[in-house]
């Protein structure tokens, strides 16, 4: 076993909290049970990572495993990376996605070999369909930096793939290109979505982060709910505004819904806007051309910062259109 | 005012007749009083003697009602009592005629499209299904709003709900919801079938079943006599009709050399057909029929069966 490929494995074996040891181990599927039962994990992390290393020289680990116990890693880690979403589009009249998954691998290492003679591609699948990318970035001279990869997330079949930002910004049109042209696209475009929580970006894109729904199965109606105030309160306290508040409810909880928000850390819009002013003659009331603005939310978790402000009395529920940018609508 | 001394002479003696009238008339009074009060107390005697009695007849009255009733109560008990009865009846009606409306609604779903009204449209729900098998459902839910939108749907990510709804949603709503489930029926179809090949007839499969999300594209390498030394048949299926359960090109090719006798090229040019034609799961279920005719001269009908009858 290349001493590169043995320093990369125990490198990533280090990284792995001792209680996720084994489970990960498992999902790389590389060592067998056997040879897992011989390693006492009871040990000081050293001697398990030596024990470790040495049954994958038994096995001659190559760095195609070494890279799979790195995606897998990552699979378990994932909110430690931040996740950008790009969106494909095809040409008019294109044919029906006949996807085949070899035909997309192949394709997609070759176009990057091509052009930049040292990268590591690696892919693993899972099981709702998604195929886990990982690049390892070399130069024309230099070696793959297997300590700095990249990682795709493509959803075949469909037009998203995720992406982890890294600090080589340069190889990101390379890898647009691979992607579209592998899996037969025209065009990609970045999208403004950002977050490290890869499930709420799937939420988001594929529209499904609200999975109730009404049958006529359901015994509970959807329109009883309790106001949401104290209920220790003193019945003599009335309040002055309750329709007012029983309005805002309502529309907050149809259009946020009663589940759980996916967790949106960052957003973008841009805005076309008229000043509106009080004071007659301001300037900026009297622009002909409206102002464009860039607006940008960040949050620990957006949309259940924005989903607290109108019960909290800081924004009226205007018209239901304020909410659907949120939610990219068909 | 009353004199000190009543028995002064003169005025004394005045004093004495006036005081002794004054005493009388005192008297008088007091003895008035006295059987005014006596007269009181016998009214009042009275009249609480009739309030006794008139108590004591209502009491009389009111134990006579309840003896009356009693009785009748026990003869109620005895009969049976009509009220009761139509009371009962009703409610079980209702609770009949309320069992029969949801089975209705529930029965809905057997026609693969049903739905309920939201608060801002409709939710619209297709139930899959394919050769009688009650397959996956799916929900679209629907602002009724111009324009009309969709608000959330549990529709699989590669089926393509965008494309369908930029063609149809806007203008023709019927068109919509039938074409998505022309969609949705197709892929649950072709996902049955690739499904039970895996499952029922791994037997004759020497490879693992490739397939993509929308299984549109499957890929596999089988053996008709499984164990045996021929050779296995690669079978690369197309579905390019998103809206079709069978194939629209087959490719079947023998590894091999014997690729060049007659025997395998008729061989591979009716499997070719038959996955044309037959959906996936009954064509292997015919080669496992062949490989018990020729194997054991028993003939098993049961992959047949299985294929056609409805499971829940």
């Amino acid at each position: 076993m290349d001493e590169t490929v043995a320093e990369f494995i125990k490198r990533t074996i280090l990284k792995i909290p001792m209680n996720e040891l084994t489970t990960i181990l498992k999902a790389w599927d590389f060592l067998s049970e056997n040879q897992l039962q011989t390693v006492n994990f009871r040990q000081r992390k050293e001697s398990v990572v030596q024990h470790l290393i040495r049954l994958c020289e038994e096995k001659r680990a190559s760095l195609n495993d070494a890279a799979l116990l790195d995606i897998v890693y990552t699979q378990f880690h994932q909110h430690q990376k931040v996740w950008d979403v790009f969106q494909m589009s095809k040409g008019p009249g294109e044919d029906v996605d006949l996807f085949d998954m070899k035909q997309f691998k192949n394709a997609f290492k070759k176009i990057l070999q091509r052009a930049l003679k040292n990268v590591t591609v690696s892919f693993r699948e899972t099981e709702e369909n998604a195929i886990w990318i990982r690049i390892a970035w070399g130069t024309q001279y230099t070696k793959p930096n297997q300590y700095k990869p990249t990682y795709v997330v493509y959803y075949s079949q469909t037009p998203y793939a995720f992406k982890s930002s890294s600090t080589l910004r340069r190889n990101t049109p390379l890898l647009g290109q691979a992607l579209t042209i592998a899996s037969k696209h025209h065009q990609i475009v970045k999208m403004d979505l950002r977050s490290r929580y890869l499930d709420s970006l799937k939420a988001i894109v594929f529209k499904q982060y609200n999975q109730t729904f009404e049958t006529h199965n359901s015994t509970t109606p959807l329109q009883e709910r309790s106001l949401g105030l104290d209920i220790n309160m003193d019945s003599r306290i009335i309040h002055e505004n309750k329709v007012e508040k029983e309005r805002v409810q309502r529309i907050t909880q149809e259009t946020f819904g009663d589940y759980s928000q996916p967790q949106l850390e960052f957003a973008q819009y841009k805005l076309e806007t008229k000043f509106k002013s009080d004071l007659n003659g301001s300037i900026l009331a009297e622009r002909e051309e409206p102002l464009r603005c860039l607006i940008k939310f960040s949050s620990p978790h957006l949309l259940e910062a924005l989903k607290s402000l109108a019960p909290a009395g800081e924004w009226d529920p205007g018209p239901e259109q304020l909410y659907v940018p949120l939610y990219p609508r068909c | 005012m009353e004199q000190a001394n009543p028995l002064r002479p003169d005025g004394e003696s005045k004093g004495g007749v006036l005081a002794h009238l004054e005493r009388l008339e005192t008297q008088v009074s007091r003895s008035r009083k006295q059987s005014e009060e006596l007269q009181s107390v016998q009214a009042q005697e009275g009249a609480l003697g009739t309030k006794i009695h008139k108590l004591r007849h209502l009491r009389d009255e009111l134990r006579a009602a309840v003896r009356h009733r009693r009785g009748s109560v026990k003869a109620r008990i005895a009969n049976v009592e009509p009220n009761r009865t139509v009371e009962v009846n009703e409610q079980e009606a209702l609770e009949e005629k309320l069992e029969n409306v949801k089975a209705v609604l529930q029965a809905y779903h057997f026609t693969g499209l049903s739905g309920k009204l939201t608060s801002r449209g409709v939710c619209v729900c297709i139930n899959t299904a394919f050769e009688g098998n009650l397959l996956a459902s799916y929900f679209v839910d629907l602002v009724i709003q111009k324009p009309f939108r969709i608000h959330h749907h549990s529709v699989p990510v590669f089926i393509p709900l965008e494309e369908i709804a930029a063609k149809y949603l806007q203008t023709n709503i019927q068109h919509f919801l039938f074409s998505l489930c022309e969609y949705l029926n197709a892929y649950s179809g072709r996902k049955y079938q690739a499904d039970r090949l895996q499952s029922d007839f791994a037997a004759l499969l020497t490879g693992p079943l490739q397939r993509n999300p929308l299984c549109n594209l499957l890929s596999f390498t089988y053996k008709l006599d499984p164990g045996g030394q021929s050779f296995p048949f690669c079978a690369r299926l197309l579905y390019k009709d998103l809206t079709a359960t069978l194939p629209t090109d087959v490719t079947v090719t023998c590894q091999g050399e014997e690729a060049l006798s007659t025997s395998w090229e008729e061989q591979r040019a009716s499997h070719e057909t038959l996955f044309c034609t037959k959906p996936l799961h009954q064509v292997f279920a015919s080669f496992a029929r062949r490989e018990k005719l020729d194997g054991s001269g028993l003939l098993i009908d049961c992959f047949h069966c299985t294929g056609n009858t409805s499971e829940k």
